[in-house]
């Protein structure tokens, strides 16, 4: 079961929640040494995280976060063209249909199968979600040894220009288009899991 | 190479391609558009001894493969070494800084020196849970890289080794085939990873010495292996373990 949380005022503020920016903090700072703020000395949060901002969650709420994505919508300020600007040879792919993928997060109190495990059903759930909600295109910024990763997922993936190293990591853009046959690709690759999305619900939070 | 929209066409180029000649010969065209003369794209395995289907494609000339492969070199070449330690592009004249060099090592690279292979850059490829791999661009003794390229060398490196890895079919651990194990299996292996006797780990785990040996024979059984260091090394090389794991605390 995969946790859908979108359109929630100051996500932070609930509960089920705060396991996830708890474990991006244990994840991107502690771990990968991200300069990025950091909320009581807890919580990584940033300015992206507000009502615009949608969450998949494996394990939500029940105190064990085993993975979370952030989705942002391209319309609005985003990564991609907020961050890393230069990462595109030409302007990044916007629109309804076009979602940036960050904050891809795998907490750090697994094993490396477990691990493996927790991302191969979030990534089922972020072609689930795309192919519910008619979104076709999914961007993204990755360091390289995470961009080798993502291509071998299977799906589609182009890169929408040159790395580059910024603050010490090479990054690299990429996007990556989801069709019906996406999940086919995800399958053939070992990627596929059952990932049903279920919606947070406010009361869930009290 | 100009402008990346050129380069897009060719990435495209590798990312359809349906046959190891196509993608051979792609990797041709791009190695010339990226100012090198050699590319070798690759997983680290003594490929003749490799137990699944291992890639490798490449151009380096003939008396150089047969030493390499007279030596068993595919897993202990400094090149795929130093590719281990990082996930970015590296030009060889860095290895020296990156890992440490044995005279054997030294004697390796000088041999390749002498066979006419003079620098390269190496992009990594490492997809966990699968044999690490590299694609290389070389060139001749006496042609030195042209630096501004390199970005894009890293990017054709990656798009080319998953096109070789789809063409290849390499299935993940989670391939029905993949010996399963069960969660006390691996919790032994890793303290065998660790270095304890059947005794030690089951005094950690708090269990039965007998259970202990029973778990690491049915263990050592799916995986085929007759002694408990290789048991290690293949948790190690499927995914089953990590480093992480092993060297937790």
């Amino acid at each position: 079961m995969v946790t859908l949380a979108e359109r929630l005022p100051d996500p932070v503020r609930f509960p089920p929640l705060r396991e996830m920016f708890e474990a991006r903090k244990q994840v991107f700072v502690d771990l990968l040494g991200w300069d990025v703020p950091v909320l009581d000395e807890r919580y990584e949060v940033d300015q992206f995280d507000d009502e615009h901002a949608a969450y998949l969650i494996v394990g939500c709420g029940d105190g064990r976060h085993a993975g979370s994505a952030r989705l942002l919508k391209s319309t609005r300020p985003h990564i991609l063209d907020t961050l890393f600007p230069n990462l595109c040879a030409s302007a990044p792919p916007t629109g309804p249909d076009v979602l940036e993928i960050t904050r891809f997060c795998l907490g750090r109190d697994q094993s490396a199968r477990e691990r493996l495990e927790t991302r191969n059903i979030l990534v089922s759930s972020l072609v689930r979600y795309a192919l519910e909600h008619g979104i076709a295109t999914y961007t993204g910024v990755a360091e390289m040894g995470w961009l080798q990763q993502i291509l071998a997922f299977g799906w589609r993936c182009r890169p929408l220009g040159l790395p580059r190293t910024i603050g010490g990591r090479m990054l690299g853009a990429l996007r990556i288009d989801i069709s019906e046959e996406t999940p086919a690709l995800l399958a053939r690759n070992g990627i596929l899991r059952p990932a049903p999305l279920e919606r947070f619900e406010l009361r869930q939070a009290a | 190479m100009g402008t990346f929209q050129n380069a897009e066409a060719f990435l495209r180029d590798v990312s359809a391609t349906s046959s190891e000649t196509e993608l051979s010969d792609a990797l041709s065209v791009l190695t010339r558009e990226l100012g090198f003369t050699y590319f070798a794209l690759t997983h680290h395995v003594d490929i003749r001894l490799a137990p699944e289907p291992a890639i490798r494609l490449h151009n380096y000339p003939e008396e150089w493969v047969e030493y390499y492969d007279d030596n068993s070199l595919g897993v202990s070449d400094p090149v795929h070494r130093a590719s281990h330690v990082t996930s970015v592009g590296f030009v060889w004249s860095r290895i020296p800084a990156m890992i440490a060099l044995t005279p054997r090592d030294r004697e390796i690279l000088a041999r390749g020196e002498s066979q006419g292979i003079g620098d390269g850059f190496t992009i990594p490829a490492n997809v966990p849970g699968e044999t690490h791999g590299s694609c290389s661009f070389a060139n001749p003794v006496g042609l030195p890289i042209r630096g501004e390229d390199l970005p894009l060398a890293q990017l054709v490196g990656a798009f080319a080794f998953e096109a070789a890895r789809r063409l290849w079919r390499v299935r993940s651990p989670h391939d029905a085939n993949a010996p399963k194990l069960t969660d006390r299996q691996r919790e032994c292996i890793l303290w065998v990873a660790r270095g304890k006797s059947d005794w030690e780990i089951s005094r950690i785990l708090g269990i039965q010495h007998e259970t202990v040996v029973r778990h690491l024979k049915q263990a050592r059984e799916r995986y085929c292996v007759a002694k408990r260091t290789m048991l290690a090394v293949h948790a190690l090389f499927d995914g089953s373990i990590s480093f992480t794991d092993v060297m937790k605390r």
